[in-house]
Parts: C-alpha cells; sequence; structure tokens
C-alpha cells in the first residue's frame, strides 16, 4: 500500500520522538520516491517493499506483498541476503550479484542505499512498537544513469570515491572534508546513498558538533551508553567492522 | 571493531561486557541498556518487557534515543559487511590485542573486512 503523504506523526505515540528524527525520517520518504541513478522511483519503492517482506519472513509474519515495479531475482535475492542473511554476505556472493542481468556494481549501492536506510526507519519504528509507515507513492521519472568519474579501486568491494578526487555534482557529500571514514565513503558510486546516509546518522547517532567532542543537549544516552549499544547490536550482527 | 577504540578513550567501557551478559560493561544501566538492544535487533517477545524495563530506569527520552542508535547500526553494519569495507593497517593491529578474547576473529565477515 502507498501513499503521497508521510507523516511520521509521532506525536500520536507514546514515545517523546524528537523533531529532527521525524523530518529525517520525512527526507527519507521523499528520497525513496524519487527516481535515483540507476532505479525508477516505482523499482526504488519495491525495493523498500521487499526489505518489509524479507522482514517479515524472518520473523514468520504475514507477507505484506510486494512494491509497485517487478524487480530481477538477483535484486529480490539481495534484499532477502542484506536483511536476513548478512553473516554470509562475501566476496563472492556481491561478485555475482553485481554481475547478474539488470545489475550492476550502481545498481548493487543505490539499492544497498534503500535497504539500509529505509531498514533503519523501519527498525526504530519496531524498536518502539510504532506502526511502520505506509510506503510513499513513486515519482515518475527516468533514472539518471550517471557513474561519478573519480570512482576508484580503495579496497572496498564497490568502487569509492576519495575527496579529493569527488566531481562537482558530488562535492558536498563529505561536508568539504579533507578525509572520508571507509563507511561514510562505502557508497559513494551512488553520491545520494552518501547524503542519505548523513542525514540519518546525524538524526539517529551523533552530528559532527559531538564527533568534536561536545555533547549535544538533546541526547539523552552518554557517549559510552550509545557506543555499549552499538557495540552489541553490531555483535548481534556478527559484523566484524 | 572500531568502537573498540573508543574503550580506549572511554575507560570506563569493558568490551567484553559488549558480547557477553555475565560479564559487567562497566557502564550506567548497561544492563537494561544491552537487553533492549538484544530484544529490538533480536525482534524476540522479550521486547516490550525490555523496553519498560528501560523506561523505568531512565525514563522515555532515553527509550527513544537508545531506538535511535539501534535503528542507526542496524544501518551501519549493513554498510560495512554489504561493501566489504577494509580495516586500515593501525585498526588491525591496535585490535588484536582484544579481538580474540571477544570472539569476533570467528565472525564471518573477518574475511570480508581483512580482504
Amino acid at each position: 500500500m502507498t501513499t503521497t503523504t508521510f507523516p511520521f506523526a509521532y506525536a500520536t505515540t507514546d514515545w517523546p520522538v524528537l523533531e529532527r528524527m521525524a523530518e529525517a525520517h520525512r527526507r527519507s520518504w521523499a528520497m525513496l520516491a524519487a527516481p535515483g541513478e540507476w532505479w525508477t522511483g516505482a523499482q526504488r519503492v519495491s525495493i523498500a517493499a521487499e526489505c518489509r517482506r524479507a522482514s517479515a519472513l524472518v520473523d514468520g509474519l504475514p507477507d505484506p506483498g510486494p512494491g509497485p515495479a517487478a524487480l530481477s531475482e538477483a535484486a529480490l535475492f539481495a534484499v532477502h541476503k542484506l536483511i536476513g542473511d548478512l553473516p554470509n554476505v562475501t566476496r563472492e556472493w556481491y561478485d555475482e550479484t553485481i554481475s547478474a542481468e539488470g545489475m550492476s556494481d550502481t545498481h548493487y549501492i543505490e539499492l544497498l542505499g534503500v535497504v539500509v536506510h529505509i531498514w533503519s526507519v523501519d527498525e526504530f519504528h519496531r524498536a518502539l512498537d510504532i506502526e511502520l509507515e505506509p510506503l510513499p507513492a513513486p515519482i515518475p521519472g527516468e533514472p539518471t544513469r550517471i557513474r561519478p568519474l573519480g570512482a576508484k579501486p580503495h579496497g572496498s568491494w564497490p568502487a569509492t570515491i576519495r575527496p579529493g578526487d569527488l566531481g562537482e555534482t558530488e562535492a558536498d557529500i563529505y561536508g568539504g572534508a579533507e578525509y572520508a571514514a571507509n563507511v561514510r565513503a562505502a557508497m559513494s558510486l551512488h553520491p545520494d546513498s552518501v547524503r542519505w546516509l548523513s542525514d540519518l546518522f546525524d538524526a539517529h547517532y551523533l552530528s559532527w558538533i559531538e564527533i568534536g567532542g561536545e555533547q549535544e543537549p538533546f541526547r539523552v544516552l552518554t557517549r559510552p551508553q550509545r557506543e555499549l549499544v552499538a557495540a552489541r547490536v553490531s555483535a548481534l550482527n556478527e559484523c566484524f567492522y | 571493531m572500531l568502537l573498540g577504540r573508543s574503550s580506549e578513550e572511554h575507560s570506563a567501557l569493558n568490551l567484553n561486557g559488549t558480547v557477553r551478559n555475565d560479564i559487567d560493561s562497566g557502564v550506567e544501566h548497561g544492563d537494561v541498556l544491552l537487553r533492549y538492544a538484544d530484544a529490538a535487533v533480536g525482534h524476540t517477545p522479550d521486547l516490550a518487557s525490555s523496553r519498560e524495563a528501560l523506561n523505568s530506569s531512565m525514563g522515555p527520552d532515553a527509550v527513544v534515543d537508545c531506538a535511535a542508535t539501534i535503528a542507526n547500526f542496524q544501518r551501519m553494519v549493513r554498510i560495512a559487511d554489504g561493501c566489504g569495507i577494509p580495516l586500515d593497517s593501525f585498526s588491525r593491529q591496535e585490535s588484536a590485542k582484544w579481538r580474540d578474547d571477544l570472539g569476533i576473529d570467528g565472525f564471518r565477515s573477518r574475511g570480508n573486512t581483512f580482504g
């Protein structure tokens, strides 16, 4: 089921969700609905719908149904792998996935960007027992299919862009920083996914103010408390990094 | 992995407590935070009661902050493992002394990070 509005009406819940979080979630839905570089808006919404199907499958819940556009078998399998079988994601699997019909490294990174951000917003809702927001109606339009020229192999499976190699169209993605951590640069083959990551990271976890050392006044958990939780989530997912 | 280095900055954090429930993490309210994280990530039936335990201990704002932290890292681990991002050589060396203790050298994703 889709809708043209995405209120994220947290005021009606029992929890004091910060407006900065609600705003970031609304921007996420707007980002999701729009055509990307390699997938249409309808395909992106279908990737999000498949995330929910994968989660339901893992949890033994009723199938919420597919999205508005058909996806290739490789794309469907990738979504389910990233949601339900993360410890078994390997280089070999990545190579097979990007070589499949209708896929490429750029398609994969944009798909990953949709998966991780929708999953993250949905997990926030599940953790607070808030009903999942209906997925947005896709915005018509064609993907632009522009591959960043500065993307090169730097050790991650996909090519990434280092700050010094940023072109005009993606010059903003690291906020002007001269260094970008590997995890921040990981999805730079699809620059909008890096922008999306920065937006939700800032709303959910840390902003650059706090990275500088000063805890923001709206944060409740101390830095060690948040890092404790973060480490446990990483361990539960068997994430070595 | 990178969080391990933060334990050197925050001496209160006992890394073993992040992966083992029988060891005190050394962090205030660590027990209720971890119980909630376990339930939220595992989508277990304990989610409602663990959330209420955290709410009783730290209040509703802390529950929201914790849920946001969980949501953030449910995203970050998938980026890391979905892209096989490498660990720099300094972090490899520095983390060697506690990786084995924590058992994370046994994670299959180690192969992704070490190439």
